[in-house]
């Protein structure tokens, strides 16, 4: 039942919409007009309809304005009604005389009636639009849309709500500033998206950030500070501002203000909160998110770079060592007197050995870091992986410049894993990858011409990549049916101004 | 000359040397040590780590660079943990008496007293595991098809830097059927006829490479 009433409140707001400039005045039209038509359509049939049925017809423009415009027009529409149903529609007809005693209480009733009409209808369109705006950010939050649009859709459906000029959502920065987040209305270069300002003074926004309630302002003249200096400039008059709250601590402000009015209501803060409420979740939500991405970036970054350091103490170390040694028997084998076949058959053949081992330890080295890809980026280390593949290779590389170190590791596993699935699993001839880096983004498509039936959630090769490539903000999808070859594409976005993509990210929610 | 910040693999390598006849003058452990060195000195051979201090990535190269432009009568051999295809054809590119080796190589002494003989004496080498991983990486319509088995072999040994009568010591043959072949391969693969040995190493590499 509660349901039914939501979802008919929601579609009377959706079919109303919001009220415009043009629908507010069109009220006004009905309001007037709307009276003197139904007068002039019913006055030959007087005698049989009556003044009560007179006042019954006008009623239906009555809410026909209450609910284009609200209250004000629907009462004057009532009001207008009142001399011609005196004049034509109560005996002595066509005289502005009154001849029954009950004839007054009619007119009485009406307006009575016309008020409450007025009244509940205007309210209920109230309630259906705050519905109506509540559920399109509702949807916005669950959909997750990026923080900015967020941020931009509530501050347009509050300014909606609310007789403002002016709207505008700010994030409090740690240094007691402001930071203006989300715009909506003119004058468009007052606080400006993207502006920071410091919070001093008594402004809407500065006693919302102290105080963590709402606050508001009816008159600027004595207000100082910045915000309030630029606030008098913009020639404000009312302002109201509500806090938004995450995880315990006034994360911003909403505040609306206008250049016309002098009050705003006062039931503005609640409408305002039923916002926030929402507004709070979706900001927690992205932080908890962008937290989550930045911790998978570190943690892969973290496991790189241990690889990358037992690579290179085995190259540095091991190896080097073991390449000494190696010669160290060669000498001892040179200098094994000649009566001494034996001793010199086993220094030759443990040399040998070790140096079988040392080759060993270098694919070992290979699989944990390739040195190529530090040393020379991803075109030739793709390229020695394509040389590798036990399954014919055909390249378009389009990569001109070193990228950011997660980004080619990321890269190049994707690769090395596609290529080491069709080898295993496709009964391919030919693998096709194309690698093409923009200044925004690394796109690699590897699409083999095998079995197919690939199944992406099987294995641990293509989960591990998932976790990588998705560590960095980027896509992988697998697909290919079974007979059509199976085809990996990879989407890695490219943030050359921090290493670590996600901390970036989080850096714009907070 | 020899140049690696492993003091013992170059202690080693040093007796080895030695041993085999070749008069070691000087040792380094850096680039810049090595360029001092080789300028006071002026020795025939440099042997150098292309991973050395301070950033351990291709400072070898780097110093092979400029030993070439300062003194183009010295052999430079470049001594790897892994040979790539870009780093050869960037130190070929330098020209004769050059050579890049996988640092193992050492360790089978004749073989690598011999390479650095033949480096010396004007050719250029490239190691041989290099050469086989460029040689059978597969392709779709590989233009390799064409060569015979022997062609193939013979090709291989070209991208190695053996010279024509090399070629011939190797695979038993006599020179004259070496040079027959490598008429043959280089009209099947239309690769120019180069009147250096390490012209025809950069371009069979360049060719494989790209192939």
């Amino acid at each position: 039942m509660r349901q039914r009433v939501n979802e008919l409140i929601h579609r009377v707001g959706a079919s109303l919409m919001l009220r415009s400039a043009g629908q507010a005045r069109l009220a006004w039209v009905v309001a007037i007009t709307g009276p003197l038509l139904v007068a002039a359509a019913l006055a030959p049939f007087r005698p049989s309809i009556g003044l009560a049925g007179f006042l019954f017809g006008t009623l239906l423009f009555v809410v026909a304005a209450a609910v284009m415009g609200g209250l004000r027009p629907a009462l004057v529409g009532a009001a207008i009604a009142i001399p011609p149903g005196v004049y034509y529609f109560a005996p002595p007809y066509d005289n502005l005389a009154i001849e029954r005693e009950g004839d007054l209480f009619v007119f009485i009733g009406f307006i009575a009636v016309a008020a409450v009409l007025g009244i509940l209808v205007d309210q209920l369109v109230g309630l259906a639009r705050q519905q109506t705006a509540l559920r399109r950010v509702a949807t916005l939050v669950a959909h997750a849309a990026t923080a900015d649009e967020l941020f931009a859709a509530v501050t347009e459906e509050v300014a909606r709500q609310l007789p403002v000029g002016f709207a505008r959502m700010g994030r409090y920065e740690s240094d007691d500033s402001i930071t203006f987040v989300a715009a909506w209305g003119s004058p468009e270069d007052g606080f400006p998206v993207g502006s920071n300002l410091i919070l001093d003074g008594d402004s809407v926004r500065g006693q919302v950030f102290r105080t963590g309630r709402p606050a508001r302002i009816d008159n600027y003249d004595q207000i100082s500070g910045p915000l309030g200096q630029m606030a008098r400039e913009l020639g404000m008059r009312s302002s109201v501002g509500v806090p938004i709250i995450v995880d315990d601590r006034v994360w911003g402000v909403m505040a609306v203000s206008s250049t016309t009015m002098p009050k705003y209501p006062a039931d503005t803060e609640e409408r305002l909160a039923a916002f926030m409420d929402l507004l709070s979740t979706a900001i927690a939500n992205a932080e908890s998110r962008a937290e989550l991405a930045a911790s998978r970036s570190r943690i892969v970054a973290a496991a790189d770079e241990t690889r990358r350091r037992i690579e290179r103490d085995l190259h540095d170390g091991t190896q080097q060592r073991l390449v000494s040694l190696a010669i160290e028997m060669r000498l001892a084998e040179s200098r094994v007197p000649s009566e001494l076949p034996e001793a010199r058959a086993m220094l030759f053949r443990a040399a040998r050995d070790l140096t079988d081992a040392v080759a060993d330890l270098q694919e070992i080295s290979r699989g944990i870091h390739p040195a190529i890809l530090s040393k020379g980026g991803l075109t030739p280390a793709i390229k020695t992986l394509a040389r590798r593949s036990a399954v014919a290779v055909e390249l378009d590389l389009q990569v001109e410049h070193r990228l950011p170190q997660q980004v080619e590791v990321a890269a190049y596993y994707v690769v090395s894993e596609a290529l080491t699935n069709v080898a295993k699993y496709a009964h391919a001839s030919l693998v096709n990858i194309d690698v093409h880096a923009s200044e925004s983004a690394i796109e690699l498509t590897i699409r083999d011409d095998g079995i197919g039936g690939a199944d992406p959630t099987r294995g641990s090769g293509l989960v591990g990549l998932k976790d990588r490539v998705e560590a960095l903000g980027g896509t992988i999808t697998v697909a290919g049916g079974s007979g059509q070859g199976t085809s990996v594409v990879a989407r890695i976005p490219i943030d050359r101004k921090s290493g670590i993509d996600a901390e970036h990210r989080q850096a714009s929610v907070r | 000359m020899l140049a690696d910040d492993d003091v013992l693999l170059r202690e080693g390598l040093a007796s080895l040397l030695e041993s085999s006849g070749f008069d070691v003058v000087g040792q380094a452990g850096d680039g810049v040590e090595l360029l001092a060195i080789v300028r006071s000195t002026r020795p025939d051979v440099a042997i150098v780590d292309i991973r050395m201090p301070p950033s351990h990535a291709t400072e070898g190269l780097e110093a092979a660079r400029v030993i070439r432009q300062e003194l183009p009568d010295t052999a430079i051999v470049v001594l790897s943990a892994h040979v790539e295809v870009d780093e050869a054809m960037d130190l070929l590119a330098g020209g004769e008496r050059l050579g890049y080796l996988l640092k193992t190589r050492v360790t089978d002494v004749a073989e690598f007293i011999g390479t650095i003989e033949r480096i010396v004496a004007g050719a250029a080498v490239v190691d041989p595991a290099l050469v086989r991983e460029l040689v059978s990486a597969r392709r779709r319509r590989d233009p390799l098809d064409v060569l015979s088995p022997r062609e193939h072999e013979v090709l291989g040994l070209m991208a190695e830097g053996a010279s024509n009568s090399g070629i011939a010591g190797r695979i038993f043959v006599s020179e004259g059927t070496v040079e027959k072949h490598v008429r043959s391969i280089l009209g099947k693969l239309d690769l120019p006829e180069s009147e250096t040995d390490h012209r025809r190493v950069l371009a069979v590499l360049k060719y494989l490479e790209a192939r």
